[in-house]
């Protein structure tokens, strides 16, 4: 049979069966980025390091609360859970406070997560770009917010 | 491509930047031949997690957001083509687009704030998708569904990308997708299927251009 237009069945089972993570590692998504993580928390949500919340999604832990630039969300005392003689942040929790959905598969041990909201309000609001990276097609990093100054044009099409 | 490339080079401003994204789980494989025959010199991503898209509540391709030199959108979500295209001849020619397109912007570029095709903040607001928890959803879900599939384990990527399909309806973008991987690909029956449910239920596929 004659293939249909924009029909790529072949691309359905690309890939050999791999490994999404070395053994005991846990893998975030957000935003485009996949984030590894090679020390987390027991428990049922995702418990991180402070660092590492900073990688997966730049906010900060400060004695306000957790911050992203002038954003500063105050934590709740059991979002900080003593283990191991180390402090974990619930990030998962976190998440629900801010309204931020996910969807976990635990047993491969991958979280991804959606928007937050809050960093959304200034463009449902005021019109105002999210606050957006992307990598270009040569590996650069592309910052709406490096781009003021300049007009943009951005425009998504696909192949298909 | 050559169109926005066309448009790119007419315009010719060290302060006007176009960004054309690929959302396309394909990947360098399938979008990057595409850019490469438009020879481009605008900024090209490939964006297999639909990223731009979940970043403006764009449901569809292709579409666009005008940002201004402080960061403001000025018009957002629409059919975005660069010119009238024709698909078939004769009788059976199909044609999509318009040729208001391109002189809007570069009248946007040459005008700045005073150019008529720009939209006041509330208008844009208004012209934004309002997406709910689960439409937010959804782009997570999309998003494990793609590291599942690059990484074989396709019950999974099946699962995570039939997931996103529930949690956001609305978005052709899954939906057309997920086809590609088919027989029928993205623009046969189930497409048309999914084109008249839209239609029915009163959804835009594209918002009208207002030009």
């Amino acid at each position: 049979m004659a293939r249909n237009f924009m029909a790529y069945p072949e691309l359905r089972h690309p890939f050999e069966e791999t490994p999404i993570h070395a053994p005991g590692s846990t893998t975030v998504l957000y935003q485009g980025n996949t984030i590894t993580l090679t020390h987390t928390g027991e428990g049922n949500g995702l418990l991180v390091t402070a660092e590492d919340l900073t990688r997966i999604n730049g906010f900060e832990l400060k004695p306000e609360g957790a911050c992203y630039a002038e954003l500063c969300v105050p934590i709740k005392d059991d979002m900080l859970v003593e283990q191991g003689g180390r402090v974990w942040f619930d990030l998962t929790a976190f998440a629900e406070l801010i309204g931020q959905p996910y969807v976990a598969d635990v047993e491969s041990r991958v979280w991804s997560f959606g928007e937050i909201p809050a960093k959304r309000e200034s463009m449902l609001v005021n019109a105002m770009a999210p606050d957006l990276e992307v990598k270009d097609r040569q590996g650069k990093i592309i910052r709406l917010a490096d781009l003021k100054g300049k007009k943009a044009l951005i425009v998504t099409w696909s192949s298909w | 491509m050559p169109v926005w490339q066309r448009l790119y080079e007419e315009i010719n401003d060290p302060n006007f930047v176009i960004i054309c994204a690929a959302e396309d789980t394909g990947g360098e494989a399938v979008a990057g031949p595409i850019f490469d025959a438009a020879k481009p010199t605008y900024i090209q991503v490939v964006d297999e997690d639909h990223v731009i898209s979940s970043a403006f509540n764009f449901v569809n391709v292709p579409s666009a957001a005008w940002i201004d030199e402080e960061g403001r959108i000025v018009r957002i979500d629409e059919g975005t083509y660069a010119k009238t295209h024709q698909i078939g001849e004769g009788d059976q020619a199909f044609t999509f687009g318009t040729d208001a397109y391109s002189p809007a912007v570069k009248d946007w570029v040459a005008k700045g704030a005073a150019s008529r095709y720009v939209q006041s903040a509330a208008t844009v607001a208004g012209n934004i998708r309002a997406y709910s928890f689960d439409q937010l959803k959804a782009g997570a879900a999309f998003r494990l569904g793609n590291l599942f599939r690059a990484h074989g384990h396709q019950d999974k990527a099946e699962r995570y990308w039939k997931l996103a399909q529930e949690l956001n309806p609305d978005s052709i973008n899954f939906i057309r997708q997920d086809l590609t991987l088919t027989e029928e690909g993205s623009a046969g029956e189930t497409f048309l299927k999914v084109m008249g449910e839209y239609a029915s239920a009163g959804k835009e596929y594209y918002r009208p251009l207002d030009l």
